[in-house]
């Protein structure tokens, strides 16, 4: 289905809107319980280190103090560990502490100001182990180990042929090696092999929301409210963790303050869990920002890509060893190698293709979920190696690709699904935008210099694979949606709701986006993967179309008719000429109180062995983008004059939301370019905290900057599919590819900061 | 200072007299004595703005002004803008542009703005990014923000 007859033109104010511009808008950081005590965490300051002994006992005579929560606690759990696919994280430290930031204890007071107080008083001895500090120093042989014993869980499930490692080599995490035809064989084909390096750099989420949850324990039932953007996989994993059954287990979600993955899977949620239940009240543990640096992070990794084109500028294949930095822990390392391994091809077509990538385990912040989930990784090395190699052989970087583009519904690898995208025609956007054809030779002025560049990102849209939905119609025609999408700012709630009102023919403003509780909320495994609109919104459709369906029978039983002879629509039906309108018809029928048409919809994407990931990809998420750069090339700052960044909705439900989708990812993705990093020295964070920490403001932005979407048709919802995540992926290419062509040198790693330009601009001088 | 100090405030036009401890934060007498929770704490060290009130019309960091500092004086948190049905015009322009997406930075971001537009009621673009710069949003990328307040200052001046 294309996008061109979508009925979502009408700009419309999002449902969310209302309660967030008057301060009405309730967060879980807004969330307070009768006899709350709030908690504290004292955190390792060793970035490697046995634990020797913990004595708490100053801290739990301080007056205030209900309850302190180490490792020994944690270690008698059911299952103490957590982590996607590979368990490998405590619920806090148990015998070691694997990077600086650790959780090593944790109290709960009447107050946080006594909790601070209490931690100072918690005495801690370490025994230091040499820390790995990187992926280089991890893989060396003799390197000390993170983990002396296997994990739990296992490797990520995959496709037929596809190898997925669990702990394949010390101090590695997980492996992926993907393999389709030769590479070998066609690279010593190939007229030409280029082989270039890359670097990517560790980035915070840095959701303005802190992390925070609520718990509290009553009998067998654990209840918790939490910021986190997944709460039936935490439902899950408390469920596990503390050996009760799922359905003692509540989940409570509330509007999120940001998450960009940051918030998924679980973290320091089984934690504050522990403190309830010790404690015997409720709980609240609401982190520190300069905490929040220290949970979470996007993978910094070493890519290495060998490409082989032959003269006439045709892509051969690709082999490609990727190596991720995954911190201390597992979080959600092992899914992201897959995908950034998967990925590194970029939309192009091959001959041959080979991968391996992995994720290595190192003395720092562990890795996880950001934006584009290993896809902006690839896309960088990707997007940057096709424009050095056009320049090298001396093509357009416009034409090289255009030669190599995959085609519009040709399938990304074998056994996957096709590229619904026009890749071409959004190039051409950029291009235009940018007037980069017949354009006037580069402007020399003083020491600066001027380039463009562009790139093309692509993702998979997989991961979230399947949700259930309620659509619930009241007498009044008033609906409430139910499903468990949680809105992070994505805009879930009005597009999700625009969808049940137009299959009802209903207004947008008679629709409500009911709370979510897993006691009540149907399931789905996540809010991921711009999936919301397209997986969660496909069950919304369907349970919406169920209840048009038994309304229009209620009514047809009411009128002696068959239902195929009514029409639904303004909340009444229609037969012939007869307007009914239906709150009469229902009232009169069930009394007063009236009734709900619960309509029931479900959607799951099919295991497909063939397919590489085990399921073909249900859509895919490109980006195209374009850059102008000034370069100085006495200091090396790079100013970003024009940035144009496009993204494929499929058929936009909310076209304003997704627009503020598009620039939010680029704009993050523009910080990291530039200046935005989680940066090292040795053993320690030297930059976390938000006072040192940099994230892009509103006067960093470029002085042109616009967004477009096209409209190519999607498997989702009147044609829809994801977007939350495209703006990420290119933007950090196009701007290392616009600096080449500025002052003709190459930046490999990421940012791009006037050190490394003057670097290498001086390193050709 | 040790003692707990007097203090009389008008917060959004009703006064109060409030008996607070030298340490105790505005932004922590806003939200868990008045219950105006609008008033958010990103990241307590006055960098992301999310925290911002008005005091005598002046925007300042609610997470990093003590409590005693506003003794005496006027503030405006969002609740003291506009209500669902009332807004106030930048309230609306917010809306209307999709200038809001997690909506966690919003009350500090518009009360900024309510600041800007008082003192400069018609800025232009350079003086919208500086002023706007106080304030983290991590979501929208700015751009609808930006064009939300060109359109509050139209709306204002017509």
């Amino acid at each position: 289905m294309d996008g061109t007859g979508s009925p979502f033109r009408a700009p419309v104010i999002a449902l969310d809107g209302p309660d967030k511009v008057t301060g009405a808008a309730r967060y879980t950081y807004d969330v307070s319980l009768p006899g709350m005590l709030h908690a504290k965490v004292l955190r390792s300051p060793h970035a490697h280190a046995r634990i020797c002994s913990i004595d708490a006992g100053r801290a739990l005579a301080l007056a205030g103090v209900a309850a302190v929560v180490t490792g020994a606690d944690a270690a008698e759990l059911p299952d103490p560990y957590y982590g996607v696919a590979i368990r490998d994280q405590p619920v806090i430290a148990i015998d070691k502490v694997r990077y600086v930031g650790d959780m090593v204890a944790v109290v709960a007071a009447v107050d946080e100001e006594t909790a601070y107080r209490a931690l100072r008083l918690i005495e801690v001895q370490y025994e230091p182990l040499r820390p790995v500090m990187t992926i280089e120093e991890a893989l060396t042989e003799g390197a000390p180990l993170l983990f002396e014993a296997p994990a739990g869980g296992a490797a990520v499930a995959v496709g037929d042929g596809v190898i997925s490692l669990k702990e394949p080599r010390p101090n590695v995490l997980s492996e992926f090696i993907y393999r389709n035809g030769d590479a070998e064989a066609v690279l010593a084909a190939s007229d030409y092999v280029f082989e270039d390096r890359f670097r990517f750099s560790r980035i915070n989420h840095f959701h303005l929301e802190p992390y925070v949850n609520v718990a509290r324990a009553n009998g067998e039932q654990i209840e918790l409210w939490s910021c986190n953007q997944d709460p039936f996989v935490l439902r899950a994993d408390i469920a596990r963790i503390f050996g009760r059954p799922a359905n003692a287990v509540r989940i409570h979600s509330s509007y999120v303050g940001g998450g960009f993955g940051g918030k998924s899977f679980c973290k320091m949620e089984p934690l504050v869990v522990l403190l309830a239940l010790k404690s015997g009240r409720p709980v609240r543990l609401c982190l520190s920002l300069d905490e929040g640096l220290l949970t979470l992070t996007k993978h910094a990794g070493v890519l290495v890509l060998k490409t082989g084109v032959m003269a006439d500028g045709r892509l051969t294949a690709r082999q490609s060893e990727i190596q991720l930095d995954g911190g201390a822990y597992s979080d959600a390392s092992a899914m992201t190698v897959v995908k950034a391994g998967y990925r590194i091809t970029g939309p192009y077509r091959w001959q041959a293709v080979a991968t391996r990538a992995c994720a290595v385990r190192t003395n720092s912040v562990p890795a996880g979920s950001f934006r584009g989930f290993g896809g902006t990784q690839a896309s960088f090395a990707s997007e940057s190696q096709i424009d050095m190699i056009a320049r090298r052989l001396g093509i357009d970087p416009y034409e090289f690709r255009r030669k190599n583009l995959l085609a519009k519904g040709e399938p990304f690898q074998p056994g996957d699904s096709g590229i619904e995208s026009d890749l071409l025609a959004g190039l051409d956007v950029v291009v235009d935008r940018l007037r980069y054809r017949g354009r006037a030779a580069r402007p020399v002025d003083g020491t600066k210099r001027q380039g463009m560049g562009f790139a093309i990102g692509i993702k998979d849209g997989g991961g979230t694979n399947h949700a259930q939905a309620l659509v619930k119609v009241f007498p009044s025609g008033r609906v409430i949606v139910n499903a468990a999408t949680v809105e992070i700012g994505q805009g879930a709630t009005t597009a999700l709701c625009r969808i049940a009102a137009q299959t009802l023919g209903l207004p947008l403003e008679w629709v409500r986006y009911g709370a979510i509780d897993t006691d009540h909320t149907p399931l789905n495994n996540g809010t991921h993967v711009s999936c919301a609109t397209t997986v969660t919104g496909m069950a919304i459709e369907r349970a919406a179309t169920d209840a048009r369906r038994q309304i229009l029978q209620f009514a047809a039983d009411r009128l002696g008719c068959s239902a195929s002879e009514l029409t639904l629509g303004h909340w009444s039906v229609r037969r012939a000429n007869y307007a009914h309108p239906l709150e009469p018809m229902i009232t009169g029928y069930f009394g007063d109180v009236g009734y709900e048409f619960i309509g029931r919809g479900g959607t799951m994407i099919e295991y497909d062995p063939q397919a590489p990931f085990g399921a073909r990809n249900l859509f895919w998420i490109p980006s195209w983008v374009g850059a102008e750069v000034e370069v100085d090339c006495e200091t090396g700052k790079v100013i970003v004059t024009h940035l144009v960044v496009g993204a494929d909705s499929g058929a936009s439900i909310n076209p304003q939301a997704c627009r503020g989708q598009i620039e939010g990812a680029a704009l993050q993705a523009f910080g990291q370019s530039l200046f935005e990093e989680l940066r090292y020295d040795g053993a320690e964070p030297v930059n976390a905290t938000p006072l040192a920490y940099r994230v892009p403001l509103a006067n960093d932005l470029p002085e042109c900057w616009e967004s477009f979407v096209v409209e190519h048709g999607g498997p989702g919802p009147f044609g829809a599919k994801g977007i939350g995540e495209s703006g990420m992926l290119g933007v950090g290419a196009a701007i290392a590819n616009a600096i080449e062509d500025a002052v003709g040198v190459r930046l490999t790693q990421i940012p791009f900061t006037p050190e490394r330009v003057l670097a290498a601009i001086e390193a050709v001088r | 200072m040790t003692g707990a100090i007097d203090i009389t405030l008008t917060v959004n036009g009703r006064t109060y007299r409030l008996s607070v401890r030298p340490r105790r934060m505005l932004a922590d007498l806003l939200r868990d004595e008045l219950r105006l929770t609008g008033c958010k704490i990103g990241c307590d060290q006055a960098v992301c703005g999310a925290c911002t009130v008005l005091v005598d019309e002046m925007p300042v960091t609610a997470c990093a002004t003590f409590a005693f500092e506003v003794d005496g004086k006027a503030v405006t948190t969002i609740e003291g803008l506009g209500c669902a049905g009332a807004l106030h015009p930048i309230q609306q322009a917010f809306l209307e542009h999709g200038a809001l997406q997690c909506g966690f930075c919003t009350p500090g971001m518009i009360l900024s703005v309510k600041a800007l537009l008082a003192r400069y009621p018609d800025p232009d673009e350079p003086l919208i990014r500086q002023w706007l710069s106080a304030n983290i949003c991590r979501c929208t990328g700015y751009q609808m923000i930006i064009e939300a307040v060109r359109a509050a200052a139209k709306a204002r001046g017509s």
